[in-house]
């Protein structure tokens, strides 16, 4: 007899009493369990990759605060007291919550932006420089050197709101789209009456992490040096990057101090937490399921060997082997175990593209493809159904 | 394979062995390969017992048996089904057909295990047997004489140096017992096994070496 013959045989005594609706529904129960378990992961990662401006998401960098000097009534007028000396800057990062701390450098020296004459736009301006670490959208040209005539620019989408909205239409100047700027070159000279330079400015993107025009630091030490020989540039702004803004050791360090942020940050990181501690909910309940998942498809299993008692017994008396008829139940069970989980991870993968598509309407940015936690719960969770459903399978058989 | 008995007694029937002398029963006895024993017992005084006893299918009881080096106390379950498989084969009393299953399908179970007869062999077997039109049917829909048949072919299916039978012909008449006897010496005398057969009544199926009371 062909073996294929002898395997239906042994199909027919074993699983013949399983019930393909009782089947379905247990899968069913395990693909359920599986993929919630899977979209949780994958929730949760894909808020993680958002919340740390991780694929350059520039509209969540919520974990990057400003922190300047508050100025008041008694610092108002002595510029120096609102600046931040390397004790200050080594402080600060030990802070609590403080996982790092970048300068913001700014420019001593005076720089003019003029548009081409068609526009007639002119203005007196102040330019930043930040560390690469700390940028939320950092194009691949983002260098310069000296002797360079062209000067990248990021601009804060801040700014080009303020004139969208406000400038441009009391002033009756035409509205920009943030490619229109990008397609404009316009003057930049820098440096005093005597002795100035200039350079051709390009706006090669925009900020939402920070309000400020951003240079690279570069070009705002060689005009410090050149134009601003001897003139204190240490910093007043800094920019930190906080594992939690909303905690409350770290409020009351920049309280105590009198440094000042954004605190819609603080408000938005608050709102950070409850949807962390939302999806680790939904994480937890993913888990449940899929333990309940587990245990129905085990259950299904116990109950197909324990109604194929008669002929189990039987066919152990005739000289099959405990081993075997393991063996044969592990390769009907497992292959719909794999079957479902890789099941279970196509919907992560067809929810993920989805997800790409609603962050990207929203200018957010995420992985077409789910992250490797998904991959690994994926992975894990299809080691530990073989584990339990054959272990399942083993003790049922032995008990015969 | 040598079989030995020694000072082996059933659990449940310890009380009723030591009222009467029984042959096998808390005797040290010894079967020797090839060798055709029967063993007559009447009813009740553990002939079905006995052989399940050899055949791994019961352990409750003392003394030892011993199917050459393997002690059946102390057997595993995988060495018991390569056993089973391939040195000892059984009919037993109730038969023990799988009912969904047709009559040859059920020779196909136990065939396919060990694959040594080819499939026409032992469908060659069953007709021998004038079960040739019964082929297809289910076991369940077959009379007790028909399924014993099956059962006999059944348990030629195998290599083995051991056939037991426990009243292996008690639903045949007398027709069908001789073409069963001579199908099964001649398939024992292939395998140059030994049989143990045990039954009711006293009989020259076979050519015994020893009878024994049980």
């Amino acid at each position: 007899m062909k073996q294929d013959k002898k395997k239906k045989l042994l199909t027919r005594l074993l699983l013949g009493n399983a019930g393909s609706g009782r089947l379905i529904a247990a899968l069913a129960a395990l693909c359920i369990g599986t993929t919630l378990l899977l979209l949780s992961v994958m929730i949760w990662w894909n808020f993680t990759e958002l919340l740390e401006g991780k694929h350059d998401n520039d509209s969540l960098g919520s974990t990057f605060l400003t922190v300047s000097k508050t100025v008041t009534n008694e610092n108002m007028g002595r510029p120096q007291l609102t600046l931040f000396n390397y004790t200050e800057i080594d402080a600060l990062r030990n802070a609590p919550q403080v996982q790092d701390v970048g300068v913001l450098t700014s420019n001593r020296f005076p720089v003019f932006a003029t548009l081409n004459s068609t526009i007639g736009f002119s203005t007196e301006m102040f330019l930043e420089a930040v560390p690469d670490a700390f940028m939320d959208k950092k194009p691949q040209d983002w260098h310069w050197e000296p002797g360079n005539p062209q000067v990248p620019l990021i601009v804060s989408s801040e700014f080009l709101s303020l004139y969208n909205y406000g400038f441009a239409l009391s002033q009756g100047l035409p509205q920009l789209s943030q490619q229109s700027i990008q397609s404009l070159a316009f003057d930049l000279k820098v440096g005093g009456a005597n002795h100035s330079e200039t350079y051709t400015g390009h706006v090669v993107g925009f900020s939402d992490r920070i309000s400020s025009v951003l240079v690279p630091e570069d070009f705002i030490k060689y005009g410090n040096e050149r134009y601003a020989p001897g003139v204190n540039t240490a910093p007043s702004r800094l920019i930190v990057k906080v594992k939690d803004p909303s905690a409350n050791e770290f409020v009351k360090y920049l309280q105590d101090r009198n440094y000042t942020t954004n605190t819609e940050q603080l408000r938005w990181n608050k709102l950070r937490a409850v949807v962390q501690a939302v999806t680790a909910a939904t994480g937890l309940l993913a888990l449940l399921l899929m333990g309940i998942g587990t245990l129905v498809f085990i259950l299904f299993v116990e109950l197909t060997i324990a109604r194929a008692q008669r002929s189990l017994t039987l066919l152990l008396e005739l000289g099959y082997g405990p081993h075997f008829i393991s063996m044969f139940m592990l390769r009907r069970f497992l292959p719909l175990v794999f079957g479902t989980v890789i099941l279970s991870a196509g919907l992560a993968v067809i929810a993920q593209m989805w997800a790409a598509g609603w962050a990207g309407s929203l200018n957010l940015a995420l992985a077409a493809v789910p992250g490797w936690p998904v991959w690994a719960a994926a992975g894990l969770s299809i080691v530990l159904l073989f584990a339990f459903v054959s272990r399942a399978i083993i003790v049922a058989i032995k008990r015969h | 394979m040598r079989l030995s008995l020694e000072q082996v007694v059933p659990i449940p029937l310890r009380d009723k062995i030591n009222a009467y002398n029984s042959w096998v029963w808390n005797q040290k006895v010894t079967f020797n390969e090839g060798e055709h024993i029967f063993i007559q017992a009447p009813s009740g005084t553990g002939k079905t017992t006995l052989v399940h006893m050899l055949y791994g299918l019961r352990r409750d009881y003392t003394g030892m048996i011993h199917w050459s080096a393997y002690k059946m106390s102390d057997i595993d379950r995988e060495q018991l089904s390569q056993i089973r498989a391939s040195y000892i084969s059984v009919i037993f009393q109730d038969m023990r057909l799988f009912p969904e299953l047709t009559a040859y399908e059920n020779l196909e179970i136990k065939r396919s295990l060990t694959n040594v007869v080819q499939e026409h062999e032992a469908i060659k077997m069953l007709e021998r047997l004038g079960l040739k039109d019964k082929l297809n049917a289910r076991a369940a829909t077959l009379s007790y004489g028909e399924q014993q048949r099956v059962a006999i072919v059944r348990a030629l299916l195998q290599p083995f140096s051991w056939l037991l039978m426990d009243e292996p012909f008690s639903h045949l008449d007398n027709a069908n017992i001789q073409k069963a006897v001579a199908l099964i010496k001649e398939v024992v005398e292939m395998n140059r096994a030994g049989i143990i057969m045990a039954d009711l009544e006293d009989n020259n199926y076979f050519t015994y070496s020893r009878k024994l009371l049980l």
